[in-house]
Formats: C-alpha cells, structure tokens, sequence
C-alpha cells in the first residue's frame, strides 16, 4: 500500500498544478455567488433557496471535477509513455489505479470542501443561518463525487475523453431517476429494466438539501448507511474498471 | 474471462434485481403513506370557501380541503409525500441500501479477485 499512497501523492501533486482544477472551482463559486445575487423580492424563506440550489450547484461541480480531473488521465498517460515504465516496474495494474483514484478523490474533496464554505460566506453574507447538517450534505456530495470519479476511470480506459464527457453526464442523470421511472422506458420488459436499474446506483441517497432546506434532522445513522453505500458502489465501478484495465493490451 | 466476469456479476445482479429493487413508495408501510395523505383527522378545518355546505359533493369538498389550508408546524400538508418518499425519511427501506452496498462490495471483491487470478496465469 506504500506504493498506492506514494503514487497518489504524486497525482495529488500533479492534478494541483492543472489549472483545470482551478477553473472548474472558480466557476463552481461564480455559480454559487450567482444563485445567491438573485434577488428575493422580500418573498420570505430566502435562504431556502440559496441552500436548495447552492447544494445542487455542489452536486454538479462534482461532476464537472470528476471529468475535468479523471477523464484524461489514462488517455495522457499512455500518449505520453508514463504509463509502460509505471506499471513494468514498481506498480501493478490496480496499484496505478488506485493511486490515481486516491490523489484525484481528495483534490475532488478538497475543491468540494471550498465550495461549501463558499457556501456558508454567502449565508452569512446575507445574515442568514447556517444550518448544522450543511457539512454533512457536503460530506455526501463528495462520496457522491467518488462514485462519479470511479465512474469516469471506468469509461476512461475504453472511451476517449470526448466520449467519456456524456457517457458519465448521462449515468449521472439515469442514477437520479426513480425505479418506476427507469421500468417506465421500457414498460414491456420490467424485469430486466429492474435488474439494469439495481446495477446503476440511487443517487437520491446522497440528496439531504430538501429536509437541509426545511429544517428537517436527519438521524446520523442514515449518514453512515449512505456513506457506505457510496464508497460499496465507487469500489464495485473501480473493480469493473480494473477488470477491463487488467484486459488492456498496452504494447 | 474478463466478458465472462461481466456476465457472472449481471447475471447475479439481475438475479437478485428483479425482485428486490424497488421505489420507496411501492414498499412503504400504510401509516408512512397515510401519514402524509390523511394525517387521522376528520377534515373539520375552518375553511374560507369550504361554508358553501350542500353545494359541493363530498369529493370536491375533500379536494378542496387538501389545496386550500396548511397544517401547523410538524404536522404534514397535503401533496407532500414525494418529499417524504426520499431515502433520508424512510428508515424502512435503509436495509435494504445496507444490503445493496453489500451486494456491490463482494462483486467488488470477486470481480478483483477473478481477474488478478487470470492475470497471475
């Protein structure tokens, strides 16, 4: 495991120097300020709407970051002919993998955590309260985030990064439909769409900006279930990515 | 092997998926449903326009009774109960997140496990 942390060490470092990282934040806390400059025309409740839709903006910069951090980083490795002296010698196959999954995840969770208290300067900003399970819902939007990266290491090794953009977008938006929904596309084969839709993961289970929003708690149990089935779900994507990885032929 | 891993994880996954995925609300116990629909009281609100008396059925009574009033603080209103159908407020349906994690961390562990044999061959 010293060669996995070293190498995502080095990722860690390298991904910072990447001024995508940087411009995918900045565009991410321009968002945030935007949703917050929007006027509230005294309607009451104002800050339902910052958390509501500051939440989601978090959500789909986590998105963005995993494919501006993760989409190219095999495809650049094997143009570049860092990948056969990598893999030859000192790292194996899921070594590389994983050492690349672990540096790009905490800059991913590094870039989310700035988001969030982005999120709680504008609050406070506008003098309204900052609701206790604000970095909770953040901490579910970054296992969120690792389900995403996983997912875009997956598509990574068999599609090109211009491919691997909608690929992950449109998992992303399948994983936020309800099963009924996913049967109803295609009604005559229930079953079988039942079965596809246990493969992709139930991204509602990251959601808490509702009762966040409305002051509802949530009990600490379902954080630790939720964050569970996250890092079950990124591990189960890493294993497929593995599986098609370990069948590439690099020469 | 490695199509051959795929087909052994789908085939497990539909296995177990075509019985057991399901929406929060295809599962969810009455009083869960109930609670969000009839709140156990009688519909005796004060209503502005529910004093029309024997103009209006009981059906249009009862449907304008959910649009038109709010109930107090903690209590559900009326058409609120896909909020409720979310994952956070349905302790129920949280072992059943618990199992599907499960499900996924051993194909997890059987998928690296299958292929790095392979590999080692």
């Amino acid at each position: 495991m010293k060669a996995v942390f070293t190498f995502s060490l080095m990722t860690l470092r390298m991904l910072f120097r990447r001024r995508t990282l940087w411009g995918i934040l900045l565009v991410i806390l321009l968002a945030l300020a935007g949703i917050a400059s929007v006027p509230s025309f005294d309607v009451s409740n104002q800050g339902r709407f910052i958390l509501d839709f500051g939440l989601f903006g978090i959500e789909v910069g986590a998105l963005l970051l995993a494919l501006g951090l993760a989409a190219n980083l095999y495809p650049r490795d094997r143009e570049t002919g860092t990948l056969m002296p990598l893999i030859a010698v000192p790292l194996s196959r899921w070594q590389y993998l994983l050492g690349r999954f672990f540096g790009a995840a905490l800059v991913q969770a590094a870039a989310l955590i700035v988001t969030c208290l982005g999120l709680m300067l504008i609050l406070l900003f506008h003098r309204l309260p900052i609701p206790g399970d604000l970095l909770p819902a953040t901490l579910l939007i970054i296992v969120e985030g690792w389900f995403l990266l996983s997912t875009v290491f997956f598509f990574s090794f068999f599609a090109s990064p211009p491919l691997n953009w909608p690929l992950t977008t449109m998992l992303f938006i399948v994983s936020q439909m309800s099963v009924s929904e996913f049967v109803s596309a295609m009604p005559s084969a229930p079953g079988l769409m039942r079965a596809v839709r246990l493969l992709l993961p139930h991204a509602d289970v990251f959601h808490i900006k509702d009762p966040i929003a409305h002051g509802f708690e949530i009990e600490p149990v379902y954080f630790l279930i939720a964050v569970f089935y996250g890092l079950c779900y990124s591990a189960f994507m890493l294993s497929l990515a593995l599986a098609v990885f370990r069948g590439r032929d690099l020469k | 092997m490695r199509m051959c891993t795929l087909f052994i994880s789908l085939v497990l996954l539909a296995f177990v998926g075509c019985r057991t995925d399901y929406d929060i609300a295809d599962i969810a116990p009455t009083e869960h449903l109930e609670s969000a629909e009839h709140h156990g009281h009688d519909h005796d609100h004060e209503h502005v326009d529910g004093e029309t008396g024997d103009e209006h059925s009981v059906d249009e009574h009862v449907e304008d009774s959910h649009a038109g009033h709010a109930h107090s603080s903690g209590n559900r209103n009326h058409g609120t109960q896909w909020f409720f159908n979310q994952p956070w407020a349905a302790p129920f349906i949280w072992g059943k997140l618990f199992r599907d994690a499960l499900i996924f961390l051993g194909l997890a562990a059987g998928i690296f496990l299958i292929t790095g044999r392979r590999r080692k061959r």
